[in-house]
């Protein structure tokens, strides 16, 4: 499975994959490399700036592995919110819940 | 606070009219929303699910820069140099929970937290949970209010020499009647705009103060002078500071990403999750509000280097927390005392808004409708909603006039929170095993062995007084034992509702029985 793939159908996309795995590591990395590479910057060190590119770029990756699947996700989830509401809206009244006292 | 810092600044008639301007437009902009807050309680509460990324995100990043957040952390940059910023890292927790457990919340439509609870969990364990995480977040989000207000107040007397109560309570209520005439939409439009003051004029004070320093390269320099370049070090370890500790905080920020609950944040940004239009949406807040905010502590880091070598001799706490603050006081030049006062209000109201909206959130919808009148029409709702606000809002003055010590409460409340249910936090969501009975016994556990670790048992010689990061690991091996028992012990929440849980929020990990169950119901597809 490419790890840059465009085209997500909705049950592919509603299942968790290395995309979801790549693009929270990636995140991760982004977030430690923009914290360190922000205040290296400021002070006008060769690494600051080294690692804020890095993060930059880390940043695009992720974008570029998760935002289609993240899309397509959204497209499915936003057809079945409707049905959902109502389910919840039924199943979380307490005086409801089905063997509440057992 | 020293004598000779109260009352630091004199504001003329220029400055006093940037603070009404941005006052007054604050509390238009929240009014102005007042229709749209009052149709229903998903409006009052989520602003009908329907935002676009952006404005959940700079109200993550809005909400969570509150009055005592440059005093905590500019306390620990002063205190620890460079490795400061790993203090908060814990917020990279929004790194990993954008792209796992955002979604599944998202997924789940709770409107809360505590509901959530009542939706993953069955019989009346989950009822109790609900119950407890609802007065939990309701008492919470008044402790936040107050300690965030007497930061406020405690700026008031830094700056205009006020006694404590004046700016406790005057921008608090000032606050209040946006919050209570527009409910979350008069919170999501006024953050908004305060995100973006702060954001701006936190970097531009921090600017500021390493130009008034004399730059990068003379901050260098004074720190070599002065012995300390380890300052310049993000990851200088010694026993003050110790890689174990450094360890310890990584694994929790990360991997707390993946548990809902495991930060004192979650239950603000799981409002601003619910409030985004879709799950892109959602996971885009959380993942840009939390990088603004490390974005932010790095431009503090170097403006407290700056401050450290104007004024490296400082050895009470109470007075270098205020550091930024001197720096943004004492060294902008003319005609922006006013701008940069107008943005700590920024700071503080967008906190303040917050709390007060997601505690009344709690009280109406988790312990009102819920529980009191489950009929309730959308009107009553928001009336409730409106009453809860006010009653925070006493809460918060009367709590906040009894606190002092800023960071003694927060590090109380993040205990509290964090150490024995971090764990757990993770398993409720990645584990179908794990019952309500489990996690319920886990938060008790929490409760009464972090008094016990942290305060009681070192201060009767019974253990010594151990670093955060031991007491961290201590009290998740304590509770552990606990609630593992606890878990197989009771019975596995009734299938029926963990496969309907399933089939709406598709949780990752181990749910193999539970999803086996969904594809024989033909509820969901078979993994081909």
């Amino acid at each position: 499975m490419s790890l840059f793939r465009k085209e997500w159908t909705p049950a592919d996309a509603d299942e968790w994959t290395i995309h979801d795995l790549v693009a929270s590591v990636l995140s991760v990395v982004s977030y430690f490399l923009v914290a360190v590479g922000v205040a290296g910057a400021l002070l006008l060190k060769v690494w600051g700036f080294v690692a804020l590119a890095a993060g930059l770029v880390s940043i695009v990756l992720m974008f570029l592995i998760i935002d289609p699947k993240l899309k397509a996700m959204s497209r499915t989830f936003a057809e079945k919110q409707h049905e959902f509401l109502e389910h919840i809206d039924k199943t979380t009244r307490w005086e409801q819940s089905e063997g509440l006292y057992e | 606070m020293s004598e000779q810092i109260l009352g630091l600044v004199e504001f003329t008639f220029l400055d006093w009219f940037w603070v009404v301007v941005f006052v007054v437009v604050m509390i238009v902009c929240g009014v102005i929303f007042y229709r749209l807050g009052k149709r229903s309680e998903s409006e009052f509460f989520l602003a009908g699910r329907g935002l676009p990324w952006w404005l959940p995100a700079t109200s993550v990043y809005a909400s969570h820069t509150a009055t005592d957040t440059p005093m905590w952390i500019g306390g620990v940059l002063y205190k620890f140099g460079m490795r400061g910023i790993w203090f908060p890292f814990f917020s990279a927790w929004c790194a990993v929970s954008a792209f796992i457990s955002t979604r599944i919340f998202r997924r789940s439509l709770a409107m809360s937290q505590a509901e959530w609870q009542s939706l993953r969990y069955s019989g009346l364990g989950a009822e109790l949970l609900r119950g407890w995480l609802a007065g939990w977040q309701t008492f919470m989000n008044m402790f936040i209010l107050a300690w965030v207000s007497a930061a406020m107040g405690k700026v008031g007397t830094y700056l205009f020499g006020w006694p404590h109560w004046i700016g406790l309570v005057v921008f608090t209520a000032i606050c209040a009647i946006y919050v209570l005439s527009a409910g979350y939409w008069g919170v999501i439009m006024a953050d908004f705009q305060q995100g973006i003051i702060a954001f701006t004029i936190i970097t531009i004070v921090c600017c500021w103060g390493i130009y008034e320093a004399g730059g990068a390269k003379a901050i260098i320099d004074k720190l070599e002078v002065l012995g300390e370049s380890w300052r310049l070090n993000p990851f200088h370890f010694d026993e003050e500071f110790p890689l174990a500790w450094f360890i310890t905080l990584l694994i929790m920020s990360t991997f707390g990403g993946i548990g809902m609950g495991n930060f004192i944040d979650w239950y603000t940004e799981a409002q601003r999750i619910q409030s985004a239009r879709s799950l892109r949406d959602a996971s885009y807040s959380i993942w840009a509000g939390g990088l603004a905010g490390i974005f932010r502590n790095s431009f503090w880091a170097v403006a407290m280097l700056a401050f450290y070598v104007m004024f490296p001799n400082i050895t009470d706490s109470r007075d270098y927390e205020m550091g930024w603050f001197r720096l943004a006081f004492e060294y902008m030049p003319i005609g922006m005392i006013g701008v940069v006062f107008a943005a700590v209000l920024a700071i503080h109201l967008s906190t303040i808004s917050t709390s007060l909206n997601l505690g009344a959130l709690y009280a109406t919808h988790d312990l009102y409708h819920h529980y009191i009148n489950p009929e309730a029409s959308e009107k009553r709702l928001v009336q409730v909603g409106r009453i809860n606000t006010v009653l925070l809002l006493l809460g918060c003055f009367i709590l906040g006039l009894t606190m002092r010590k800023i960071t003694e409460w927060l590090i109380f409340a993040l205990w509290l929170q964090a150490a024995g249910i971090w764990i757990p936090s993770i398993l409720q969501v990645i584990w179908w095993r794990f019952n309500s009975w489990a996690y319920l016994s886990a938060w008790v556990a929490n409760l009464v062995m972090s008094w016990l670790v942290v305060w009681v048992l070192p201060a009767v010689g019974v253990m010594p007084e151990l670093p955060d990061y031991q007491q961290f690991w201590l009290l998740a091996v304590l509770v552990a034992v606990v609630y593992v028992p606890i878990m197989f012990l009771t019975r596995p929440d009734d299938m029926d509702h963990l496969v309907k849980y399933y089939v709406m929020a598709r949780p990752c990990g181990f749910w193999g029985p539970v999803r086996r169950e969904a594809v024989k119901r033909g509820l969901i597809e078979m993994e081909m």
